[in-house]
Order: C-alpha cells, then structure tokens, then sequence
C-alpha cells in the first residue's frame, strides 16, 4: 500500500464522493416526489392516469439502470434534446427511483385498513383531510423500512455512471488504476468512500425506523 | 457519539478487511500468474485482449467476428503457435488488469508503449507507430490547445495514452472521459464537446469514416510505437513474440496486414509511416 499515492488522490475521491451524493440525494428526492405521486394515483385508482403509472413502473422497474443512462444520454440527444451528464445521472435515478419509492408506498397505503377511511370520514373529516391525517401518516411508518432500502440501493446504483461520463467514486477509481496502475490503493479508497457514504445513511435509517414505529395502528 | 464510534469502527474493519484480501491475493500473484510458452501451448488455446470497438484495429463484425489490424495479427500468433486463439474484449483502462491477473496471455489492444507502463507489464518489439491527434468539427476547426476556451472540454478515453498526455502537458483543460471507444464516438456525434482526443490512427480514421469532421492536429505530442503487452516476468512468451516479429519480418507480415485490414480507411499513403516490420523502427 502506497500512502503517498492515497494522499494525493484522496481530495480527488472527495470531490468525486460530493458529486455522487450530489447526484444521488437529488435523484433520490426526486424519486420519493414521483414515488408518492405515482403510489396516490394507484392507490386511488385514478382513471387513465392509473393506466400510465402502471406502464411507467413496469417499464422502469424491469431495464437496468445503464440502459436507462444511455437512453437519456446517448439517445435523447438524436430527437434534438441534450441534457448535462450530472443531470442525466438525475433523471435516470429519479426514473428507476421513482417506482420503486411508489410502490413501496403503495404497499404502505394499501395496508392501512379501511375501516380508518370510514372512520375518518363519520367523524367528518373530508376525503383531502382523511388522506393527509389518518391514511398517508399510518402508510409511511409501514413503508419507511422499504423506502430506506431504497433509497441505499439508488445510492449504490451511482456507480454505474461511469458509463455516461460522470465522475463519480467509481469512475475516479477505474480511471486512477488506467492512468497509474495503483490498483489496490484506488480499489482501497473506492470501499473507504462508499462505506463513509452509505454506513451513516445506513444507521440514520434504522432510527428514523424506529422513530415513525409509532404510527402504526393495532400495533 | 456512540453511534458514531461505531460507524468508525465498521468502516475501518471493513476497509482492512477489503485491503487483506488484496493483498493476499498480490503476494500470491506475484511468482506465476502468467502462463509460460509451454503452458500455453499445452493448454492448446492463447488468451488474447483485444479491443472490440476500435475500428479499423480491433472490431466486432457484423457476423459477431473480430476484425482489425490487430486482430489479423492475434490470429496469424495463435495459428504459428499452434493454438486455437480466445478473443478477450478490453477497455482501454483494464489492459495492464488483464495482464497483471492474468486473464490474458498477450494484449494486442493497439497498446502504446510508454515509459509508465513498461514499468508493470513486458512489451515485446514495436509494430505500429503511432502519435495523437485531434479531431474536431468542421464548422469549428481546432489547430491548437494553445488559449483554450474553459468553457469547451475535450473528450477522452479513461486509459489512454491521450488522457495522460493532456492531464501532464494541459491540466487548465475541461476533460470529458469516457470508458469506452463506443461511448466516447457516440457523444462526439452528439456535440458533447469541441473536440476528441485519441491516437492519430484512430482521429484520422473517424475524420475519413464520418462527415463535417476534420483532424485539425494531426500529430501532438511525441512518436510513439504499438506493441504487443505480455504479464510481467513472461520471458518465454516475450521471447518468442519477438522472435515472432523476426520471422514475420521477413515475409513483410504488417504490410500485408495494412493492405488487408487499414488500406481501405487510409489508402495506401499512410502504409510506411504507420507499419513497422521485425520490431524494428
């Protein structure tokens, strides 16, 4: 192990680690928003629009993420639409995101049970305010468990970026070991800087799960 | 703070736990992972890293085939070798990869020999020459690097003997990197950015093969030569690569080569400045 090499390519991971964070915490904010809005249309069963959510979380949810990548960065560009690498690596998480968010929440939704609905509305609460207060609150604490899995796989699903020439911790990586031959020191500081990423989210995760337990109803 | 001693700790074991793991792995490496003359010949098949999307070198056909310059080479290899040859796809990055795991015997990827690279793999005696060059868009003719524009960037391949010379000779540059020939092509097309670094070979043969694009400079940096790349330590199978190179020398293999595989891209004008014969420039 050489430290010299690993000191001077560290600030080259940290800037790469900032933009993978970058990347992935917009993406993933963006998936949770298309998530919530897509799991409301199916749990509502909204007419036509139902149909499309469908066919959107089948279709993203069954072609890898690279494909995705390429199709928005390599394809789009042909039928005149060219977007930033960064902002590719964005819609492509937030595409793939977004289903699997919906349907975690969705799951969420539809295990609150009905006589909650029914309940809140006798009570007078209209059908907006039944949704806002009894339903969605009870539907997250049940989905939270899903929605941080999820949102570690998309962090992870990061490192197939290279392929659209992002410099994420992966690409600095291969380009280190192409460029000097070091490839256990890049290899080394590869699995430093995801772990100093994902093991926090990791552990935030597991609190916050323990946090929204208390929503639950009959539990 | 608890809580945070023990995302520490985790990291650390982890990351030692990784780090063992390669180096265990090196120290076992390091006395044969590369397969001798004999073995190879034994085993009756030659592991050979080639590129699969550099066209006119190292391509895929359209029956699945591989194809090239260098491919036409690897296969008159394995047939004097008396082995069946087994193409291995590479990118420009993992070349010195595959020798040092030895999953190839021989890279024939058009692999420039530099001074840092001889440092981790054998190369045998030189067949190609080779510089680089520039390729830019007509309407926007790059000549010199000289006064660049910052707001421009110039695409490369991770890897490559381009990126290493601009990243030491140019560093203000925006780099745009890619880690493939495919790849890097396609966003070149989709005006990504104002120009593509890469072997001269290769800019020349994009400028030819595709409209509205010019070489606007042709030749950067110093002259350099292409050779086949072995595992370092494979004397045997160096040995006989270069003695290889002798034979093949003598029956003008490499111009052959050229009028089979590149005459088509550059015609006849760049057969003399690109072929070398008998490994000796």
């Amino acid at each position: 192990m050489n430290w010299e090499f690993i000191h001077k390519y560290w600030p080259l991971y940290e800037k790469a680690a900032i933009l993978t964070v970058r990347i992935g915490l917009l993406g993933i904010l963006a998936a949770a928003l298309i998530g919530v809005i897509a799991a409301f249309i199916r749990y509502r069963k909204i007419p036509v629009l139902n149909k499309i959510v469908a066919f959107y979380i089948e279709i993203s949810r069954n072609t890898p993420l690279l494909v995705q990548l390429f199709f928005i960065y390599y394809g789009l560009p042909k039928v005149g639409i060219k977007l930033d690498a960064e902002v590719c690596g964005i819609v492509g998480l937030a595409f793939l995101g977004g289903s699997y968010m919906a349907e975690s929440i969705r799951s969420g939704l539809e295990s609150v049970d009905k006589i909650q609905h029914e309940s809140a509305i006798s009570l007078g609460l209209s059908n907006r305010q039944a949704f806002t207060y009894v339903i969605f609150p009870q539907a997250i604490s049940t989905s939270i468990p899903g929605i941080i899995a999820n949102v570690i796989f998309l962090l992870k699903e990061t490192s197939v970026f290279s392929a659209i020439s992002v410099m994420d911790l992966m690409f600095t990586a291969k380009d280190l070991i192409g460029l000097y031959y070091r490839t256990t020191e890049s290899l080394f500081m590869l699995v430093v800087f995801y772990l100093m990423i994902l093991l926090p989210v990791c552990i935030l995760g597991s609190i916050v799960e323990r946090r929204v337990r208390y929503a639950g109803f009959g539990t | 703070m608890k809580t945070f001693t023990k995302v520490l700790a985790t990291a650390l074991t982890a990351a030692i736990g990784f780090s063992l793991v390669g180096c265990a792995a090196n120290s076992s490496e390091e006395d044969h992972i590369y397969r001798t003359l004999d073995e190879i010949q034994e085993s009756g098949v030659i592991n050979i890293g080639v590129f699969s999307d550099k066209y006119p070198f190292g391509y895929v056909d359209e029956n699945g085939s591989y194809q090239g310059y260098d491919v036409y080479y690897a296969n008159r290899i394995a047939e004097d070798l008396g082995v069946e040859v087994n193409f291995v796809s590479t990118e420009a990055a993992s070349r010195i990869e595959y020798l040092e795991t030895g999953r190839v015997d021989v890279v024939l990827a058009n692999f420039t020999v530099t001074a840092e690279r001889e440092e981790v793999v054998d190369f045998a005696n030189p067949y190609m020459n080779v510089a680089l060059g520039i390729v830019s868009r007509e309407d926007n003719v790059i000549t010199s690097l000289d006064n660049w524009n910052p707001d421009d960037s110039i695409i490369v391949i991770s890897g490559t003997t381009a990126e290493t010379y601009l990243i030491e000779n140019y560093p203000d540059i925006p780099l745009q990197k890619f880690d493939s020939y495919a790849t890097a092509k396609e966003a070149f097309e989709n005006g990504t950015s104002a120009a593509w670094a890469n072997d001269n070979t290769e800019v020349i043969a994009f400028a030819i093969e595709n409209e509205g694009y010019v070489v606007g400079i042709p030749s950067l940096g110093s002259q350099d030569t292409i050779a086949a790349a072995v595992t370092s330590g494979n004397e045997s199978l160096l040995n006989w690569l270069n003695d290889e190179l002798v034979t093949l020398g003598t029956e003008d293999f490499f111009h052959a080569d050229y009028e089979a595989t590149l005459i088509d891209v550059y015609g006849a004008d760049y057969e003399d400045e690109l072929v070398v014969e008998g490994g000796v420039i």
